[in-house]
């Protein structure tokens, strides 16, 4: 530092020295100041004053919440430089109030309470002006008001109120008095000033730096706000929370979010927008809510009413304000978890942005820092976007916490959540599988898992291996041991369903009955369990037994549905129509709209009542489809928010579609029984109204409403309008088998059995084990006299489905006009024995799922 | 008729209150025998239902709220300032402000049914949660109590509660479980820590059981939000417990450790040639030269550059912010009409009817958008019964139309998975569903 720096340029500098608190600068600049010109020694002393105090109090720090006790340090020097410069009264007077602002600073550091306020007072504070000061003077104003606020607390007041907050009696009058309110306007003013001082040293320095290229500055560390404006800051939210005034810290928080963000604030900001955030979802409701651009309530049951004198707004105006964010079309919440979530939000992309994922030792600590901060803040987005059953949306945000998730069970956990509430089934698995990993001794995280894989999924071998580690679990897994085995009965039945091998469709209906006999010792109460062991025995035709357990589930749970549809099945497998009829109209009158009941209900009318009933119920079927599904406003609804949104997402999917294996018989079967898994599903669903997650699929209810309507027609010969019912399921699926499979009957009723015979081939070739359409083809190959092609179909068919008693029939007639009487009397023995118990509908229809 | 109802209710409710603690369980057991409480009850709720389903013109009212968007400035912020934003599809279809319905429309109802039911309460207890902040710590307190009750009834836990009375297992939904949550919650922050930690253990206990994942979702959240928080038991107090500290400004993380700091610090050394003062304007450079910055590069490609001028993809000091937002406004002014358009729908709140219209063309064969649906339905199916009840026949052309509008929804549908081997038949499209297949 050679040249000598001329008068206002020297000024200059050491006005940005102080501004950006260059402290050890200072020295220098003063003796070059002092040697220009002599009337500068008492602003000289007024500086080195300064830069004492404050390298003072860099290197000894105050820290917040530690105690003020102990030896108050004595800055001798500091002291004599400032009472140098105020005692010969030189300065000019911006100058003489900088040097009283720092002499009340210091009384305050010497614990001098009493003097600093004189200080002070002697200023008068509320005089200084803010507009056109240099930026270090804002910070001085700040420092001011938030050191003055903390001198008012600390020295005893007459007031009793003060008395008694300092000794913690939280009894008698806990009134707010005029000397507390004094105090948080001085922290209010103080943090206003500060932001407004962060604001304007932030512009200071990117001019600065754009002017003066060679020097850089102070390597663009974030500045630290030190004690005081720390104080000033926060102090006065901190304040209205205790004293329980809701209301007005609400607004402080908003007042600190609103002035546009500096560097220096940014942590500040995370913290109190996400202690907003909590407040918002912890503390308020949708009715105390105010919005950040309006008033708050005059009256607030958030407020502590036992404390009087609460203040709900600012009390006070300053000459210059921070500014705040604007513009046109500012999005302002309206509501307290848009509030909460547009908060979160923030605090989230600024988590994230502070994301330390390295996993070296030495980073550990910032490591762990920053993944709680970030986990908190995922917390309170999923409370929020949970509470109003935003899961699709909140499966996208947890999915961005992952790159914290390394070995954290929680964030794992939270996200296979998140994903199996949004429907997405397959990378919910996923993800389980890493907290299975992660928590192998939970029984809930492989349950989960085959829930999935049994209902949405359909991946039956990974849910056996699922409901497999439950069930290894043995007395570990408590109460959810039964539900193991109920998985794994449900696993296995399933499994039987889709076998096209008798022995083995016996085989897993044998274990799907150990386990679910297992399942219903383990848990009597449990009616699911009973269920599901009556619904086994059915699909194996041991209806006596089945009605035992069905009676049982249903004095366990007496309003539930499977289980009255259960009953009506079984009681039309014995052929008391009328009973059955009455249950489904027992359960329809508590479940109107299930459909699959319906469906029920139309075969019965048809056996009982007639054709005409059956037709009327069709008709009321497709009323309520249409209520039901018209009822959502297709403009108010985003996205996956409701049944309608649901059901184009669905179909869009549906578009999606790709072929299945034609190479594999056995693929082929499965993709087409998942149809009609997903069509029963359907009906199963619609149980409850509230949108449902998973197959929720209105376009095939009603594809199934006009089917059964066609098959009503085609009971009453009448096949004009069959064709219209089925056209309106092939406008929706035209490649479905059963679309083709009544196409095909229509034909034959038309007489027209070459055309039936063609529909009937398509079906198959779609799904080769549709047993219903190898029936009739084998029928019409035997009227054909193709006999033997005839009797392969039919045994393909009893091979798929060993219970179906026309199938057998129609075997048995083959094999009479090939002469093979013995064969056929067997076959019409069995037909004869199955009819006896065959329910009016297959007992599967009844969706199993956990 | 409802006064009537309105009274019963009433009076028993004054009754309840006039009852000294240790007359309360005879009373309950004798509450039976009241034959006209009940229905009188059931009628109470169904018509507070029914009134809290509408609007005041009588239209099905449908509680909605608005999702926010860090692309769309806000009070609390400017979408410059905010670091990077995944460029997620989902991202991308929320760029703009996204309006969501959560409860509604509701069907009225005129009977309470097992069906039904869960609905009901669902929304009354939505209705309940709403206002929480004016319920008295009773209320809350009976809330705790009541979900205790509700979710462990009938299982292992209600003998080491040692709840008497009833004990059969009552049927609970998952949207039900997370309106509870809710109560809870707010009970749990605001004074009845002991019940309501109680109540949040039993509902996720059975959340559990009942493999629940939106329930399990939020109650874990809660209690992992709530960990290590001091929460103050000041019920007989009446306050309501929420404090806040003074927290250091200053991040308590080191920057050298922070990741995404290090990574730039990888990238710094690479352009080390070139001299300048500070990192900040270090950036600024190395992002032009990687293409990063949108308006540097492509200032034509107008979809990509809305998106990405709002969304800065990268956190930039505040000089090279304003030569950024410099930058794009210049390439704004030669942006044609349309375009200015276009930025101001964005500005407005969006509705998502853009995914409405996207889907519908190449949704149903037929129609489009499920209303229309409705109405063929409706209407096709006025044909096919009333027309048969008439005796007429309806119209033969059906049956000649078929094959034509069958190779035509071919066409339409099938046209990206017909199966390559050539010598299936003509219909041979996929009509495999995969229902829940996200991946």
């Amino acid at each position: 530092m050679t040249a000598k720096k001329s008068g206002s340029r020297l000024e200059t500098e050491i006005e940005r020295c102080r501004s950006e608190a260059q402290w050890d600068k200072i020295p220098e600049l003063v003796r070059q100041l002092s040697a220009k010109l002599i009337s500068n020694d008492d602003l000289g002393e007024l500086l080195l004053g300064e830069c004492k105090l404050q390298t003072y109090l860099k290197e000894n720090p105050i820290k917040q919440g530690a105690s003020p006790r102990g030896p108050r340090p004595k800055l001798v020097e500091v002291r004599k430089h400032l009472t140098a410069a105020l005692d010969r009264g030189n300065l000019k007077p911006d100058y003489l109030q900088e040097a009283s602002l720092l002499m009340a600073k210091l009384c305050y550091v010497e614990g001098d309470y009493k003097d600093a306020l004189g200080h002070y007072n002697k200023v008068n504070l509320d005089e200084l002006q803010l507009g056109g000061a240099p930026v270090y003077r804002l910070s001085m104003i700040a420092e001011a008001y938030a050191t003055k606020g903390l001198c008012l607390e600390k020295v005893p007041h007459s007031s009793p109120s003060l008395a008694n907050r300092n000794t913690g009696s939280p009894s008698s009058n806990r009134g707010i008095t005029e000397r507390d309110q004094e105090i948080i306007t001085c922290y209010e003013k103080s943090g206003d000033i500060a932001l407004l001082y962060l604001q304007e040293a932030e512009k200071a320095l990117s001019a600065g730096m754009q002017n003066r290229s060679p020097k850089p500055g102070p390597a663009t560390q974030e500045q630290e706000l030190g004690y005081f404006l720390e104080t000033g800051l926060q102090r006065a939210h901190v304040i209205h929370f205790k004293n329980g005034n809701l209301t007005r810290g609400v607004g402080r928080f908003r007042e600190i979010l609103r002035a546009v963000e500096t560097r220096t604030t940014q942590n500040l900001r995370m913290t109190i927008a996400r202690q907003l955030a909590e407040i918002l979802l912890r503390g308020m409701c949708e009715q105390s809510y105010w919005s950040p651009l309006e008033d708050p309530p005059t009256v607030s049951p958030l407020d502590d009413p036992t404390r009087h004198g609460h203040v709900h707004s600012k009390n006070y105006t300053l000459s210059r304000r921070p500014r705040v964010y604007s513009g046109e079309n500012l999005f302002c919440p309206q509501e307290n978890t848009e509030e909460a979530l547009l908060l979160l939000l923030i605090s989230e992309s600024m988590a994230n942005r502070d994301a330390v994922l390295s996993r070296i030792p030495e980073h550990n600590n910032d490591r762990i820092i920053s993944l709680q901060s970030a986990s908190v803040v995922y917390d309170l987005l999923t409370i929020a976007l949970g509470r109003r059953g935003q899961y699709e949306m909140l499966s996208e945000c947890l999915e961005r916490a992952m790159k914290f998730a390394f070995e954290e069970f929680h964030l794992w956990y939270q996200l296979a959540l998140s994903l199996m509430a949004a429907g997405k089934s397959a990378r919910a698995v996923k993800v389980l599988k890493e907290c299975i990993r992660l928590k192998p001794d939970d029984p809930t995280l492989p349950l989960l898992a085959v829930k999935l894989c049994i209902g949405p999924l359909h991946w039956l071998d990974e849910g056996e291996t699922f409901a497999k580690m439950v069930i290894e679990m043995g007395e570990k897994a408590a109460e959810f041991r039964a539900k193991g085995y109920l998985a794994m009965g449900l696993v296995y039945s399933l499994k039987a369903t889709d076998a096209s091998l008798r022995s083995l469709q016996e085989e897993y209906q044998r274990k799907a009955l150990a386990a679910f006999q297992r399942a219903q010792s383990l848990s009597p109460t449990d009616h699911l369990a009973a269920f599901y062991l009556a619904l086994q025995l059915a699909v194996s035709r041991q209806i006596p037994e089945a009605l035992g357990y069905v009676r049982q589930a249903l004095q366990l749970q007496g309003d539930d549905v499977h289980s009255l549809h259960l009953l009506a099945l079984l009681l039309s497998a014995q052929k008391h129509y009328h009973d059955a009829l009455n249950i489904i109209e027992m359960a329809l009158s508590e479940y109107p709209e299930n459909f699959n009941l319906l469906y029920t209900k139309v075969k019965l009318e048809s056996m009982c009542k007639g054709p005409e009933e059956a037709l009327l119920t069709c008709k009321h079927m497709l009323q309520i489809w249409k209520s039901f599904y018209n009822l959502t406003n297709p403009s108010d609804s985003g996205r996956g928010s409701s049944l309608l949104d649901r059901a184009i997402a669905d179909r869009r999917q549906l578009n999606a579609m790709t072929l299945p294996d034609f190479s594999s018989v056995h693929a082929t079967s499965i993709a087409a029984s998942r149809v009609e898994q997903a069509l029963s599903e359907v009906a199963s669903s619609l149980q409850s109204s509230a949108p449902k997650h998973g197959p929720l699929h209105p376009w095939m209810t009603l594809a199934q409403i006009w089917l059964h309507a066609a098959e009503v027609y085609i009971g009453m010969s009448k096949p004009a309008e069959a064709t219209a019912c089925t056209q309106e399921a092939a406008n929706l699926f035209p490649t479905s088998h059963n679309v083709l499979y009544m196409r095909g009957q229509i034909a034959e009723l038309r007489g027209n059995s070459e055309e039936a015979k063609r529909w009937y081939e398509e079906a198959l070739s779609i799904n080769p084990t549709h047993v219903k359409t190898m029936q009739r083809l084998g029928l019409i190959l035997h009227q054909l006299q193709r006999y033997s092609l005839s009797e392969k179909v039919l045994r393909d068919a009893v091979q798929v489905n060993s219970t179906a008693h026309d199938v057998w029939n129609s075997l048995g007639e083959v094999l009479q006009a090939q002469g093979n009487s013995a064969a056929a009397t067997e076959c019409f023995l069995t037909a004869l024995e199955l009819e006896a118990s065959s329910p009016i509908l297959p007992f599967t229809i009844i969706p199993r799922a956990l | 008729m409802l006064a009537m109802d309105q009274g019963v209710v009433e009076e028993w409710l004054s009754e309840y209150k006039t009852l000294p603690d240790s007359a309360v369980s005879s009373y309950a057991a004798s509450l039976k025998d009241k034959g006209a409480l009940i229905p009188a009850l059931y009628k109470v709720i169904r018509e507070n239902y029914s009134d809290e389903i509408v609007d005041k013109d009588g239209q099905s009212k449908v509680l909605s709220f608005t999702v926010p968007s860090l692309s769309k400035p806000s009070v609390y912020h400017e979408p410059s300032t905010i670091g990077s934003l995944a460029l997620t599809e989902g991202a991308l279809a929320n760029h703009g402000l996204t309006r969501v319905v959560y409860s509604g429309p509701h069907l009225q109802r005129e009977t309470f049914t097992a069906q039904n039911k869960f609905e009901v309460l669902t929304f009354l207890l939505l209705c309940y949660n709403a206002a929480l902040s004016y319920m008295s710590m009773t209320s809350l307190q009976s809330l705790c109590q009541l979900s205790s009750r509700v979710c462990i009834c009938g299982y292992p836990r209600q003998q080491m509660r040692r709840y008497k009375g009833i004990s059969i297992r009552m049927t609970v939904t998952s949207e039900f479980l997370v309106q509870l949550i809710t109560g809870i919650h707010y009970a749990l922050c605001n004074g009845e820590v002991e019940l309501g930690s109680k109540a949040l253990d039993d509902v996720l206990y059975r959340a559990q059981l009942e493999l629940f994942p939106e329930a399990l979702l939020v109650g874990n959240a809660i209690k992992s939000s709530l960990h290590g928080a001091a929460l103050k038991n000041n019920a007989k107090d009446g306050g309501r417990s929420i404090q806040v500290e003074i927290t250091p400004t200053s991040s308590r993380i080191s920057r050298n450790a922070v990741t995404s700091l290090s990574i730039r610090g990888h990238r710094w050394k690479r352009h080390d040639a070139v001299d300048l003062g500070s990192p900040d304007e270090l950036m600024d450079i190395s992002e032009v030269d990687e293409g990063v910055w949108p308006g540097g590069v492509c200032p034509e490609t107008t979809p990509t550059i809305t998106i990405s001028n709002s969304v800065t993809t990268l956190n930039l000091g505040a000089k090279a912010m304003k030569k950024c937002r410099l930058g794009s406004r210049a390439s704004k002014d030669k942006e044609t009409a349309p375009q200015i358009t276009n930025r101001a729908n964005g500005e407005n709140v969006e509705l998502t009817v853009k995914r409405l219209t996207l889907t519908s063309s190449q949704s149903v064969p037929k129609g489009g958008a499920l209303t229309s649906l409705t109405r063929t339905a409706s209407a096709v199916f006025s044909r096919s019964f009333e027309q048969v009840a008439s005796g007429n026949s309806p119209n033969s052309n059906h049956t000649t139309s078929e094959a034509g509008r069958y190779s035509c929804s071919l066409q339409e549908e099938g046209l990206g998975y017909l199966s390559p081997g050539p010598n299936h038949t003509q219909r041979s499209p996929s009509i495999s569903v995969h229902l829940g297949s996200d991946l």
